[in-house]
């Protein structure tokens, strides 16, 4: 099953490959796109010197785990965005359903973006300079904490796209909403939760976990408080979270899948 | 006249049933500007001013940046062309018996007119009630509307050139992506141009990006008047018809070598 996937997704690379104007202009334009976004974090840093308390080097580290987990998450699984679409609105979601292996094996095959590793790239080298800077006490547990937490926050983020496709089998185009959530959540949670209003950290905690993907850890990891009473521990329930999080995406998409009626051709 | 008139009229009308879509694009909207104001308000803490802005401004600024984004501010909102080029519709659009670039300067703006005058002010309207963003005297609001027409032509015409862009190149998506990280960075969508140090802030100066987000978002707050209310303008001004005549140029280029996808 895994030299399957490896293969339609070495498949998928050789194919954007072909066409080398476009995946350089790509390439250039992404890596366009996460300078500036960094430079915009960047200036902000250097006008003001802490965000809410937080000290630059601290907020890099939250900005460094969002950034790594949720450019891995793309990376992965953009099949369920743009190619899942297309399918449903061109009714050739069909053609997966009669394929031997599960259709979310091959949603999530059908896409694989080499050029998000750009991102990757950019977080860890903010979260590098973070760690370096920052005086954190590295024991066992905070040295196993810290990756598990960004693998955490990758499958969370997964889910989330996931979430989001499935809503497509009813609404045809991924509603707005979903784009709010994903790319505002990780805008959102690049700085501490605690700037924000109760509800914008309920929904970021609570609802969509995502900001398990980065703060209760960085709370333990630096030996911080968070106002509202979010004990330091709660970093560890980042993986039964995400695990949690991820059957939920499943089993929605499984619902999606079964009542899918397809447009007809 | 009359005919591009009555083409932005239907534009108009058909952006109003599109309910759904607008309320989303308000919330969706709002919510980043609560996000944007939450962190400007962490990020000022005790107060003080920086390059000018006050936290009160700087998180005007966001909501009303926010609110243009309808009009393009923050990135290309349509790519309607760029899809009809791809389908090979565009070759009946250019043998229509009215002028192409009116056809779609009409068009965008009856469209744009609506999303400002509803999803915009709905947008902004939310940050002023939750989080007292600045309401503009007379003369602001009076010098916003003027340059908030020019920018409304700036946004169409740089949208136009980066849509025609598809009459030569097979895939687009790099050249989009590229465009719309200059247009949302140099614009002064993502941060105030103030904001900038000084070798990017030169760079913001000299592009015509400004002029769709960051000068109109400094007229509304007030923060540019006499002379340089003027100049603003005129550099609006001055965007718009070099981005026009530098759109119909290419538009001519591209007629004369049309190659035509599907069909």
């Amino acid at each position: 099953m895994f030299a399957l996937y490896l293969r339609l997704v070495g498949a998928r690379i050789r194919a954007q490959m072909q066409y080398k104007v476009s995946f350089w202009m790509e390439l250039l334009g992404f890596g366009l796109v996460t300078g500036l976004e960094f430079a915009t974090i960047a200036i902000l840093y250097g006008r003001f010197q802490s965000i809410g308390g937080w000290s630059i080097a601290e907020v890099a580290l939250l900005y460094g785990m969002v950034a790594v987990a949720f450019s891995l998450a793309e990376m992965f699984s953009r099949g369920f965005d743009a190619p899942f679409e297309r399918m449903m609105q061109q009714g050739t979601f069909d053609t997966i359903l009669i394929r031997p292996f599960g259709s979310f094996f091959m949603v999530l095959a059908s896409e694989f973006q080499l050029m998000r590793l750009g991102r990757t790239a950019q977080g860890l080298l903010v979260l590098g300079y973070a760690l370096a800077v920052l005086p954190i006490a590295w024991t066992p547990a905070t040295l196993l904490l810290l990756p598990l937490t960004i693998l955490a926050g990758t499958a969370i983020y997964t889910a989330l796209i996931v979430i989001g496709a499935t809503i497509c089998f009813w609404t045809i185009k991924t509603p707005e909403v979903i784009n709010v959530l994903t790319f505002g959540g990780e805008d959102a949670t690049s700085y501490p939760l605690s700037i924000y209003n109760r509800w914008i950290r309920s929904i970021f905690l609570f609802v969509i976990p995502i900001g398990f993907a980065n703060y209760p850890t960085a709370l333990y990891l630096l030996g911080r408080t968070d106002p509202f009473g979010l004990p330091a521990w709660a970093a560890w329930f980042a993986p039964p979270i995400a695990a949690l999080f991820c059957t939920v995406a499943l089993a929605f998409w499984r619902l999606g899948v079964s009542k899918y009626q397809s447009a007809g051709s | 006249m009359r005919l591009y008139y009555e083409i932005g009229l239907r534009s108009f009308r058909r952006a109003t049933t599109y309910r759904s879509a607008y309320i989303a694009g308000v919330l969706t909207n709002a919510f980043f500007g609560a996000l944007r104001s939450f962190v400007y308000i962490a990020i000022y803490g005790a107060g003080g001013s920086v390059a000018g802005f006050s936290m009160s401004d700087a998180i005007s600024y966001s909501w009303v940046t926010q609110s243009l984004i309808s009009i393009g501010a923050g990135w290309i909102i349509s790519r309607e062309l760029m899809q009809s080029i791809r389908t090979g519709d565009v070759v009946t659009d250019l043998a229509r018996p009215w002028n192409f670039y009116g056809y779609w300067l009409s068009q965008s703006l009856g469209e744009r007119g609506f999303n400002l005058l509803l999803r915009g002010s709905l947008t902004y309207l939310i940050g002023v009630l939750y989080f007292q963003a600045h309401i503009p005297t007379p003369a602001q609001a009076l010098s916003f509307a003027v340059s908030i027409a020019l920018a409304l032509m700036l946004s169409f015409a740089f949208s136009f050139i980066v849509n025609l862009s598809a009459f030569w190149l097979i895939e687009s998506s790099g050249i989009m992506m590229i465009a719309n990280v200059m247009l949302s960075f140099f614009s002064g969508f993502l941060l105030p141009i103030a904001f900038f140090p000084p070798t990017l802030a030169m760079i913001a100066r000299v592009l015509p990006f400004q002029g769709i987000s960051g000068l109109p978002a400094q007229i509304f707050l007030g923060q540019l008047t006499g002379t340089r209310l003027a100049q603003a303008l005129l550099l609006q001004l001055f965007w718009c018809v070099a981005l026009v005549g530098a759109g119909l140029l290419l538009l001519r280029a591209a007629v004369r070598k049309v190659v035509i996808q599907g069909g």
